[in-house]
């Protein structure tokens, strides 16, 4: 039923990307048509930070160099949430363990539940290999800046900052 | 103190879920086939992990399998990740993983990992003389570049020898050719 419903996605993802092209929608739209339930099972878009700077975290408790940044992207939300800065998160795992974790280091942005199915969606996005962490940055205009595999490092981070927020 | 157990596995999401994310991930493919997805595309030169933890097993006689795991420089598996399944039963054999290096893991607590290469023996519940039986093997392992990956699933089917005295042929697990329609 799913590889069904994948292909039906796929034909309609064709026709709506010959449109795309001819009315160049900026490509980080796909990524802000996402819609997955939070911690709490309430379903939630993508959209809904659309004009933001968005920092899209795919992560799960069984990877460490995920944890590990974790605490960056807070400190980054709490000091840059005035002026545009949104981070999600996208977690690879069941609800409880990462709304324990969510709670555990105090995140203070959105975390969506997306199982293993996210691991694919990241893998459209670029994650080849399928591996954690991978992140997505699409900026207020709606286009993607920056996908990468593996940790976000500060100066990075600052340097994204100050010039797409 | 660990907060998690780990061996949980992650549960699949709902089917609402699942669709979500099949039609955004067709949508992101196209995009992706059409547009110009430019700026900093992944740098990490990164095996995928059938390759970092490459698979195999043999039966040792007839009442007892060996498995192992040749890990590639720069990767590990964690020890309590790693357990063993006959299929289609699903019945799960008593594994003595032999010990590992120790990590301190702040969410998980201490660790314990492996790297280069671990072999495993596995007693069957019964006989399987004569047999052709198949091992599932589940790990789950990261790189020391900074990433890691989803627990991992890595099937065998095995000849077991009709008689103790000669071991059945080592089977390196392949993996299953890359399909457009899975």
């Amino acid at each position: 039923m799913l590889a069904v419903g994948g292909v039906v996605a796929l034909l309609a993802g064709a026709l709506s990307g010959v449109f795309m092209r001819q009315s160049s929608v900026p490509d980080g739209e796909t990524v802000l048509a996402v819609t997955l339930p939070d911690v709490d099972g309430t379903a939630q878009s993508l959209a809904q930070w659309r004009g933001k700077l968005v920092v899209v975290n795919f992560w799960a408790t069984w990877c460490a160099p995920c944890r590990e940044e974790m605490p960056m992207f807070v400190k980054a939300q709490r000091e840059h949430a005035g002026a545009g800065l949104q981070f999600v998160g996208i977690a690879v795992d069941d609800a409880a363990k990462a709304r324990q974790f969510a709670m555990d280091i105090g995140v203070n942005y959105p975390n969506l539940i997306g199982g293993y199915g996210a691991m694919e969606l990241s893998k459209a996005l670029g994650n080849t290999v399928m591996a954690l962490p991978f992140t997505v940055v699409v900026d207020r205009n709606g286009r993607i800046v920056l996908t990468q595999l593996g940790p976000i490092k500060q100066a990075q981070l600052d340097q994204l900052i100050k010039q797409a927020l | 103190m660990p907060r998690a157990r780990a061996g949980d596995s992650v549960r699949p999401p709902g089917p609402a879920a699942r669709a979500s994310i099949a039609a955004a991930t067709a949508l992101v493919g196209l995009a992706l086939l059409t547009a110009d997805i430019g700026a900093g595309a992944a740098e990490l030169k990164l095996l995928p992990p059938d390759e970092a933890f490459r698979f195999a097993a043999r039966a040792l006689d007839t009442r007892t399998l060996e498995a192992n795991f040749s890990v590639a420089r720069g990767y590990y598996l964690y020890r309590d990740k790693i357990s063993f399944a006959l299929e289609p039963s699903g019945t799960v054999l008593d594994a003595t993983l032999p010990p590992g290096k120790v990590k301190d893991d702040e969410f998980f607590g201490r660790v314990q990992t492996y790297r280069d290469r671990v072999v495993v023996r596995l007693p069957l519940p019964r006989s399987a003389a004569g047999e052709s039986i198949t091992l599932r093997a589940n790990s789950q392992g990261c790189a020391d570049a900074g990433v890691c990956y989803p627990p991992h699933t890595q099937s065998v089917t095995l000849a077991v020898p009709a008689v103790d005295g000669k071991a059945g042929p080592l089977v390196e697990f392949q993996p299953a050719k890359k399909s457009w329609f899975k």
